[in-house]
Formats: C-alpha cells, structure tokens, sequence
C-alpha cells in the first residue's frame, strides 16, 4: 500500500506548496504542481521545480491537468483563503470523489473548507504555534518526537490492515501484544464495530480485528519489516494451502 | 599652599579611616539604602514626625497649644536640618572629589589647585540641593511664616516614594510642552479678553460710579471669576453697561475653557499609547522568566492562546495597529512597536527578567535581526525563531536562535503522509495539532514514590487506559529489557521498555492517553509519596 505511486496535483507554487511537493516526491509520488499567479510560478523555476501555470478559475484547464481524470489526491495550497475555497468547490464540481487536502490561513476557514467539500484542512498555523509551545514548555516531549517520530526513520508510524486470514484477524488487540513480539507499539485503530474513525488504542481489550480495520503502528523500521514478513509469509502461505 | 597640602593629608586620613567609612554606611543605610532593613522604620518615623507636625499646625489655628509645642516644633526642625546634611552628606565624597583633583594634577605633573577641587566639590553638592527632592526638604525646614509649614506635607512625596511616578508627571509636561503653541495663543488671547474685561468693569462699576469696584485688582479678580465660570457673586454688575460686559465674558469664558479642555484632551490622546507602553513595561517588571512574542501573526496568536491556557506571562510585540488591537481585546499585554528597535526589547526587560524570545513574523529578515539583537542583549535567553524559507534556518542558529522552526516543512511532513497512508495521517496530524483529548504526555517519576525502584510492570497502563510510548532516562542508565533507544541531548530514550525495565526516581514515562488518566496517575504519584513518608 506505501509504495504504489500515485497521481497527485499540487495547486499553489507557494512555499507550502513546494516543500508538500518536495516530500511527495521523495516519497516516489508523481506530482505536478500548477498555480496561476505568474511571479510564484517564476519563483518555483528559479529553485528547479517544474511549474504549469494555468487559470484556476477555468475548469476546463482543471481538466487537462488531471483533475476529474488520473489525479489521485488534490493538494489546495495556496496562499489566500479564499481561492483555496474556490478551487475545492471547482474540484468538489467536477470530481466529487476527489480527496482535497487544504490549508486555512484562520481558524473560521476550516469550516468553511469542510463546508465545500475538502477531505482534510491542515492548519499550518495552528500546528507551528503548537510546535513552539512545545518546545518551550514539553520540551522533552518535543525533543523526543523530533528526534524518533518526525526526525530520521528512527521511528516510523505506519498504518496496517487488517486482511481476511492474517493472524491477526479475530484477536483482541491485547492478545496480540505486538509490543513484546515485534517492539511495535499500537497507537490507533479504525474499528469497523465502532465506525470509520480513528481510535486511540488506550483500551486494547476492547478491539477485536476483523477484515477491513487499520492499525496504526509506531515502532522502529526493523520492527516493521519482520512484522510485514510474518504477515506475508503467512497470506502466501495460506494462499499457497 | 600650606592649606591646601593640610586637605590634601586630610582627604587621605579619611580614606583610610575604617570609622569615618562605617558612620558613613550607617547614615547611608538609614537615609538612602533602599534595601536596609532600618529604612521602612526609619521613614514611618519620619511620616509620624511629619503628620504631627502638621497636625499641630492645624490644630493651633483654633486651639492654644502650651509652650511643649513651640519646643516640639523645635526639635522637628532640628531632626528635618539633620536629615537634610546627612543626605547631602552622603550624596557624595568629599575628600575623594579631593584625592582625585590631586592624583589628576599630580598625573599632567600640574601644581594642585585647590580653589579647583573646590569648585568641583562644590559643583558636586549643588547637583544634590538643586535636586527637587531637596528643595521640598528645603521648604520643609525653612519656613518661619508659620502657615508655610504646610509645605510639609511634600515631604510625604518623598516618605511615599511618590517619585518613583515622577515619569508620569514629566510625560504630563512633556504633553504641556508640545502643545506650547496652542496653549500660548490661548493664554495670550484670556490675558486680552482679562484686561479688556477688567478695565471695562472698572469703568463703569467703580465705587464712585456707583459700583461695587473698588480698585483695579478687584476687576480683574471679577474679571476672572466670570470668565472661569466660577461666579461667586460676592461683586455684581448693577448698571447696563457692566452687565452687557458680563455677558461678553461669559461666553468668550466658555470658549476659553472648552477649548483648554479639548487641547489638553487630545495632547493625552495622543500620548495615550506611550502611556500603555510604559503600563506595560511596570507591569512586567514584577515578573520574572516571561516570554516576548515578536509578531502577532497567526502563529503568534495561537502560541499566545495556549500560554494563557497555562496562565503563563507574557507580552507581544507587533509593529501592526489591528494585530496589537487584537492582542489588547483577547486581554494580553501588548504593545505596538518594532521589534527591531533594540531599545523597545530592552524596555520590555530582555536582558533582564525575560526568559523567552520568539521571533515569529513572517519576514525571515526582521526573524534575524531580532534573534540577534536578543542574543547580544542576552547570552542565556531561550530563542525560538520562525524561517519562512528553508535556507534561512542556518542562519538564524548562527544569530543565536536555541530552535529554528520551519512551519511549512511540518506541513510538508504530515501532508505527505496522507497520500500513502490517511489514517496514520490522522494519529500524527491529532499529535502535532495538540487539539485532542488524547495527547502525548511525560510524567515525571516523584523519587521515594511508589514507583521509584518498581518496574513498568508496576505501571497500571491498561487499567489506567494509557499507552505506554517509552521512558526518559539519563544517559547513563543501560538499556536493559529494550530493544531500541535513542540518545538525546541529555537523556536517553528508552522506546517500549519491556514490564521488568526498572523505573528510578526522575525518569519520565511518556504515554498516550486521556489527559484525565494522565492526571489521575500523577495524582496518583503524589499520594503514595505522601503515605510512604507518613509510614
């Protein structure tokens, strides 16, 4: 599931804009980036990345970069709140199934851009300004997460699902004890018996995987791969009896 | 000559004199020393001996008071002149003015004049009586006119220590000062509308006339009286002409005094700002390790909301009238200037009581600027600072900056994760946001607690439905019963320490849970520590 490379449309040659396309990239994503305002598409070559620039308000060029047809994911990320809006309800228009991820400058924006359609809203702000209350004041905490979580791949949060026939279908979370086994520790999981949202995984004894729920996982990458390997060793052998 | 070599010998007894030194100190501490513990008693004595004073004065205008009273007041006097020569006493050295005209002489190889020492030393003392708190001193002792003994009552500004406003009052006259030129049109013009008003009254209503005027002073004392509005009515215009006059200044009275209001008015309006400022800056100086939030933006404001969540001090700076608006409605202290006048930070005390400076405007420039001028201000002050552009984070750490934090790379980070893997987006994005219930939390270790020498086993995790994430100790701790550390800068991390890793006092579990749990288990700690040292 990480590694299939997929079509994604980064509207907004901004700073945000690029640093999301820069990640996405890294990460073995196709990405193209389009924005209409011609000083920061000139920006964006100057620092080497490849910019169309479009009119966003004209949905037939919308269109022709992929929206409505290949592109996966829609990034909204421009500068103002307001053509972020525009542009989700032109999207929302012409792809209703299109997740659209934004950005709000304020917090009465968010809504707003729920209100037209947008799968997630990302208040940069919001995060920054919390980021540096942590510094200040948790700063181990702070020092911890940058260091594991968000630093090198020390640590990695991965998502798991949970298919029909795996070992892990049909166990508590508890029973499980992924933490002994594999040094991996369970954070959250989507249970289908308590619907579609994420749920911290703080009373593991009341979660029994089924086909369809996702763990969310954090732990160290080698962690990982012996996990993935007991999983697929196990599908194939199944498959293979 | 043979005088001023007798000085000079003198000037050095003194110097080496230990006494002379000691009394010196001892008059100082009892006088001017804000920090001896003898001053408080010695100035409510003094406020005692001044109220009294007064209040005898007062109480002689009706009563006979004894002859006690004459010698009371005497020995008033005598305490006032003593306080009086020991202030100006201490006020300075005289015998080092001396010492240091004679080693300046004997530097350039110059005879030693002593006329000029004396001039120096005389400069020096007149600094301290042209001083105004000397001058009410002055006018406390002096007056024989006995009703001028009122004046004593000044010396309560000073026993108050009434001077430290002293800036209000100079902003008052600095206010008085910039509108000179309206206020002298307007002094000019009533001191016209006066001498037109009291000679007209004086023509028509002197005595001889037929009037209530007696002389050219009681015109313009009436004169006065109308044009304030004040009309006490002792002198009344009886003939036509003396009432039309009245009329006249009684309505150029009314302009007068409305438009001396509005000048005043808008000088204090426009001084307003500089008058919360400086609020601002007496506010602060009772804190201590308070932050400064340069820029209140959008990620000023939302780290300015979560340090009044704490209740923890702080002030912002924003060179924008509406932001500084914003941050006066939402109640925090505010104050609206550039933060790259270093004089603005310096009056906010960096460099002094302030323990934190952010820099978080959204020109990576003016971020530089005042990281550094922080850092010069301040070796230890923690600095966080905001880069808007990648390569501008060097730079800032090389200004000075403790963190460099770069908000569109975190949106880079989790955004990107979204697109492989949407629901782990949705654990780190609830992580990062701070908003949910359910956050990352370390709970320190209490030493003597329950738990201090148990194991994580002992931990009531489950029950208490927290996640265990792992455990902060020091660096040296081995790393027994865990499969993966991490070495921070003065810790170490201990990432899902198995159920016999041993917990000492200090180390810190960090877990995710409910903040509720989070509390209950701290809660928790404190308690057992409390029974354990009762046992």
């Amino acid at each position: 599931m990480r590694n299939t490379s997929r079509n994604i449309t980064v509207v907004g040659a901004t700073p945000v804009g690029l640093e999301v396309a820069r990640q996405l990239t890294q990460r073995g994503q196709r990405v193209t980036i389009v924005d209409d305002y011609k000083a920061d598409v000139d920006k964006a070559h100057a620092q080497g990345f490849s910019v169309e620039q479009i009119n966003l308000q004209d949905d037939d060029e919308l269109r022709r970069v992929g929206i409505g047809g290949d592109t996966d994911v829609l990034f909204a990320l421009r500068n103002d709140d307001a053509s972020n809006v525009f542009l989700v309800i032109s999207a929302k228009a012409i792809a209703p199934d299109l997740p659209v991820v934004s950005i709000s400058g304020s917090r009465d924006t968010i809504e707003r851009l729920y209100a037209a359609g947008a799968t997630k809203v990302i208040d940069p702000y919001r995060i920054s300004g919390y980021k540096i209350y942590e510094l200040m004041h948790r700063s181990v905490i702070a020092e911890t997460m940058e260091r594991t979580v968000f630093g090198k791949v020390d640590l990695d949060i991965a998502e798991v699902h949970v298919e029909p026939g795996s070992f892990l279908h049909g166990k508590y979370l508890d029973e499980l004890s992924l933490d002994e086994r594999y040094d991996l520790i369970v954070l959250g999981v989507v249970d289908r018996n308590y619907g579609d949202h994420l749920i911290f995984a703080t009373d593991p004894r009341r979660h029994r995987m089924d086909a369809g729920d996702v763990l969310v996982i954090i732990g160290p990458e080698e962690a990982f791969a012996r996990f993935h390997n007991d999983l697929n060793a196990e599908l194939s052998g199944e498959e293979a009896g | 000559m043979a005088f001023s070599d007798l000085a000079i010998r003198f000037a050095y007894t003194l110097e080496e004199s230990d006494a002379y030194r000691r009394a010196k100190n001892a008059v100082y501490d009892l006088l001017e020393n804000p920090h001896a513990r003898i001053r408080p008693y010695f100035d409510i004595f003094m406020m005692l001996l001044v109220l009294s004073s007064v209040f005898f004065l007062l109480y002689s205008v009706k009563h006979h008071l004894g002859a006690w009273s004459g010698y009371f007041e005497d020995v008033v006097v005598v305490l006032f002149i003593l306080e009086y020569l020991g202030r100006m006493w201490v006020y300075d050295d005289i015998h080092r003015i001396i010492i240091d005209e004679y080693e300046k002489s004997d530097l350039i190889n110059e005879p030693f004049s002593l006329s000029r020492a004396l001039w120096t030393l005389f400069r020096s003392k007149w600094n301290y009586v042209s001083s105004p708190m000397a001058i009410i001193d002055l006018l406390a002792i002096l007056p024989s006119y006995r009703p001028l003994r009122i004046l004593r009552l000044f010396l309560l500004f000073r026993l108050f220590k009434l001077f430290r406003y002293a800036h209000s009052i100079q902003q008052f006259s600095s206010v008085l000062r910039e509108k000179r030129l309206e206020l002298v049109t307007l002094f000019s013009f009533l001191m016209f509308v006066l001498l037109v008003g009291s000679s007209a009254i004086y023509l028509f209503e002197a005595r001889e006339t037929g009037g209530d005027i007696d002389g050219f002073f009681e015109g313009i004392y009436w004169a006065l009286v109308t044009l304030s509005t004040v009309g006490y009515g002792d002198i009344t215009p009886h003939t036509l002409e003396g009432r039309l006059v009245t009329m006249v200044l009684i309505i150029s009275g009314l302009g007068v005094i409305s438009f001396f209001t509005s000048i005043i008015v808008s000088a204090f309006q426009e001084k307003m700002g500089e008058v919360r400022d400086r609020r601002v800056s007496l506010l602060l100086e009772k804190k201590k390790g308070y932050t400064v939030i340069c820029g209140f933006g959008r990620v000023g404001q939302v780290v300015a909301e979560y340090l009044s969540r704490d209740k923890l001090p702080f002030v912002v700076i924003d060179s924008d009238e509406d932001a500084v608006d914003l941050a006066r409605r939402l109640g925090y202290l505010a104050v609206q200037g550039k933060a790259e006048r270093i004089g603005l930070l310096q009056t906010l005390g960096v460099g002094r009581s302030a323990g934190k400076v952010l820099c978080l405007t959204g020109d990576d420039v003016v971020n530089v600027f005042v990281t550094l001028s922080t850092r010069q201000l301040d070796e230890e002050i923690e600095i966080v600072s905001r880069a808007n552009h990648h390569q501008t984070v060097n730079k800032l750490l090389h200004a000075g900056a403790n963190h460099a934090l770069e908000p569109f790379k975190i949106v880079g980070l989790i955004a990107g994760e979204y697109v492989g893997q949407p629901v782990a987006f949705e654990a780190i994005h609830g992580i990062v946001m701070g908003e949910d219930d359910i956050r990352l939390e370390a709970i320190r270790i209490p030493p003597g607690s329950w738990l201090d020498g148990g194991t994580i086993g002992d931990v009531p995790l489950t029950e208490m439905r927290l996640i265990l994430f792992g455990v902060i100790t020091t660096l040296d701790r081995s790393s027994d019963h865990v499969r993966s550390h991490f070495d921070l800068e003065d810790q170490r991390f201990q990432f899902n320490p198995g159920a016999d890793f041993v917990l000492l006092g200090e180390d810190m579990l960090l877990v995710f849970g409910h903040q509720y749990s989070v509390m209950r288990l701290k809660q928790k700690l404190k308690r057992w520590r409390w029974r354990r040292k009762n046992a």
